[in-house]
């Protein structure tokens, strides 16, 4: 067995698909992970050439298949890479795109991982809360479980287009930035916010509606925890 | 701003309207404007009923001069009444829409003055929300009964989605407990809705000049008139198939108001349930009401549609995964729209298995009696057994949900949100 240490960046993953093609191993990002015992170790070093290569064959099967990869090792799982990297080889084996293959493990496997970061970016859409700070920009601080930051970008930018807003993951230090024309993301740990004068007014407006459009007569708390997981109501004002 | 004892009061008074799904349109943003609407719908938060907040659900007045018997708001009630102007509705929006705590707007509204009147302040505050804040996100719009048709198409081509509630499944019992509106006044503004829907389709009216892209809903109450399930499934499948129909939503009746009219007891959550059931079966499943229950006939408490009805066609199973068509799978229960789906795109890659058929989310607990993997059956062979199985596992759901509600004998939530 032979485990393949990448940095966590994609092109270091594919560099490590293409050395460990053919061989019994095991390809993870985390260095924490348990080893087993007589294992030989390598630490996989980027290489454009051997990343490109696999890409390229990648695309000639499934040409959506580079996005899925992409987004599926965003996944905070430590077996993302793994994972990928048998639905990868599933692909050359089968020579088609298995996307919905749903009876395969390794296209089960991969799809949940996926499914965790697309379920997660769309929960985030309705979950997310903005307060307006003195100069009028939004500022809206989060901790997804993934890093999906740049992915809730776009659909926020083109809602609120003629705003200024900041989603900020307070626990990666990420955060996306949009003027009112463009969006970048950046490196910022820590931010100090000064809110605006109706700030409070608003907040405590939606407390008092939660309260009222809930129907006392007919309890449904585990249904509630359900669609709306505990870990994310601390950014909630109605939950706070 | 409106302070918050009036928005109490306002949204008390709108939170028994079911609605609150904000799918069904593509609006885009415009330049410089606010908002858009996402085509699956987005929930901002849940409440302790385990209902979504997608929208801020909120009445204009609920100071009205009708008297229906079933409703908290009619005129001879002891409450507290309060209105809202169109500019505080649209501070309040704009306000909690760039927080994204709502995905939009459902107006209502009681009738205060004349139907024309309380028509128009909704016209005019959603014309003022759309033009004067440049607000493209999602709006949701109730119809006054009895209201001008000129009034109704001008809303509908402001709005996303517009909705007349129907109120009580049949016309005597609207007679008897909505005495001010008639059948008439409910269908005949539905109807024209539709034809402009259809107007605007063939003639391809550009999409954001459009009459509600998101189409029409509508709502009643179950359990506060005499009419049966078959009654009201028969009048549900009609709405869809004639009058075009995104939604029908069900309330169990819940006794707010104390009339000689009205039953002493709630209908009880399980009733709403099987008709959601029974509804999807219709809507996504390929079934007639006529397979599902007989006209003078209620669902059954202890299966649900799906399996009741298997369990009287027993001589169509078991069908076989591998080779089944479409239609066949979607009548298996156990097996969803979704993984219906998935089971017909996994054969092109070779043949299923029992085993992944768990990994596609079917419930081979009720599936297994009515299948067959690769020729093998998993299941009991006897009828009576089949039933008692089904019929376990019923129970193991009801007996869960019971210990979670403290107050109600039997309630399952009610299913919201999808279109």
């Amino acid at each position: 067995m032979i485990y393949y240490f990448c940095d966590g960046t994609p092109e270091s993953f594919f560099t490590a698909v293409f050395d460990a093609y053919n061989k019994e191993c095991f390809i993870t990002s985390d260095s924490e992970i348990q080893l087993s015992l007589g294992c030989e170790t390598v630490r996989v070093l980027a290489d454009a050439e051997k990343c490109r290569r696999v890409l390229q064959g990648l695309k000639q099967y499934d040409r959506n298949a580079e996005e899925d990869i992409l987004t599926a090792l965003r996944n905070c799982s430590a077996q993302k890479e793994q994972v990928c990297f048998l639905y990868i080889k599933c692909i050359f084996e089968r020579k088609t795109s298995i996307k919905n293959a749903y009876s395969l493990p390794a296209v089960v496997d991969f799809n949940d991982l996926l499914y965790k970061i697309t379920g997660e970016t769309h929960r985030l859409k309705g979950l997310l809360r903005f307060k307006e700070t003195a100069n009028g920009t939004f500022y809206a601080p989060y901790s997804p479980d993934n890093n999906i930051t740049d992915l809730l970008m776009p659909h926020f930018a083109a809602r609120f287009k003629a705003e200024k807003f900041v989603i900020h993951d307070i626990e990666r230090g990420i955060a996306g930035l949009y003027n009112g024309e463009y969006w970048i993301t950046a490196h910022i740990s820590k931010a100090e916010i000064c809110l605006s004068e109706n700030e409070s007014a608003f907040e405590s407006l939606w407390k008092e509606y939660y309260k009222s459009v809930n129907v006392k007569e007919r309890p449904h708390e585990k249904q509630m925890k359900r669609s709306m997981p505990v870990r994310y109501w601390k950014f909630l004002p109605e939950k706070i | 701003m409106i302070d918050a004892e009036r928005l109490e009061i306002l949204t008390e008074s709108a939170k028994y309207d079911v609605s609150c799904s904000s799918s069904g349109s593509k609006r885009v943003n415009t330049a410089g404007g606010l908002g858009n609407a996402s085509v699956g719908g987005i929930c901002h938060s849940f409440t302790p009923d385990g209902r979504c907040i997608s929208l801020l659900k909120i009445l204009m007045s609920n100071d009205c001069i009708y008297d229906c018997e079933y409703c908290p708001n009619r005129r001879s009630a002891d409450v507290r009444r309060a209105t809202i102007t169109p500019r505080e509705i649209c501070e309040l929006v704009i306000g909690f829409y760039k927080r994204n705590y709502i995905e939009g707007l459902f107006l209502s509204s009681a009738v205060f003055g004349t139907p024309d009147k309380t028509m128009e302040l909704l016209i005019n505050t959603v014309e003022m929300l759309r033009r004067e804040y440049r607000f493209n996100g999602y709006i949701h719009l109730k119809g006054i009964p009895h209201a001008d048709e000129l009034l109704i198409m001008k809303a509908a081509r402001l709005a996303d989605r517009m909705s007349f509630n129907i109120e009580l499944p049949s016309e005597n019992s609207l007679k008897l407990l909505a005495p001010q509106k008639t059948k008439q006044s409910l269908l005949l503004p539905m109807k024209s809705l539709q034809n402009a829907i259809t107007y605007d389709k063939l003639n391809k009216v550009r999409r954001r000049d459009a009459a509600i892209p998101a189409g029409q809903t509508t709502q009643m109450i179950i359990g506060a008139s005499p009419e049966t399930d078959g009654q009201i499934l028969k009048l549900t499948e009609a709405l869809y198939r004639n009058m075009g129909l995104r939604r029908v939503y069900y309330s169990s009746y819940i006794p707010v108001v104390r009339s000689n009219l009205l039953p002493a007891v709630g209908a009880g959550l399980l009733r709403e349930h099987r008709l959601y059931q029974a509804d999807w079966l219709i809507r996504f499943y390929g079934f007639d009401v006529n397979e599902i229950v007989g006209e003078g006939e209620n669902l059954s408490q202890e299966y649900d549609p799906k399996c009741a009805w298997a369990l009287r066609n027993m001589h169509l199973f078991p069908v076989e995964i591998n080779t089944a068509p479409l239609a066949t799978l979607l009548r298996v229960p156990g097996i969803g729209a979704k993984s219906a789906y998935k089971i017909i795109e996994a054969r092109k890659y070779g043949k299923i298995d029992f085993e992944s058929l768990a990994k596609m989310r079917v419930v081979l607990k009720r599936a297994k009696h009515f299948i067959t993997c690769k020729g093998k059956f998993y299941g009991c062979d006897r009828l009576s057994q089949v039933k008692n199985c089904l019929l376990l596992e019923g129970k193991s759901e009801l007996t869960e949900q019971l210990s979670m509600f403290s107050e109600k004998s039997v309630a399952i939530s009610a299913l919201t949100g999808e279109v």
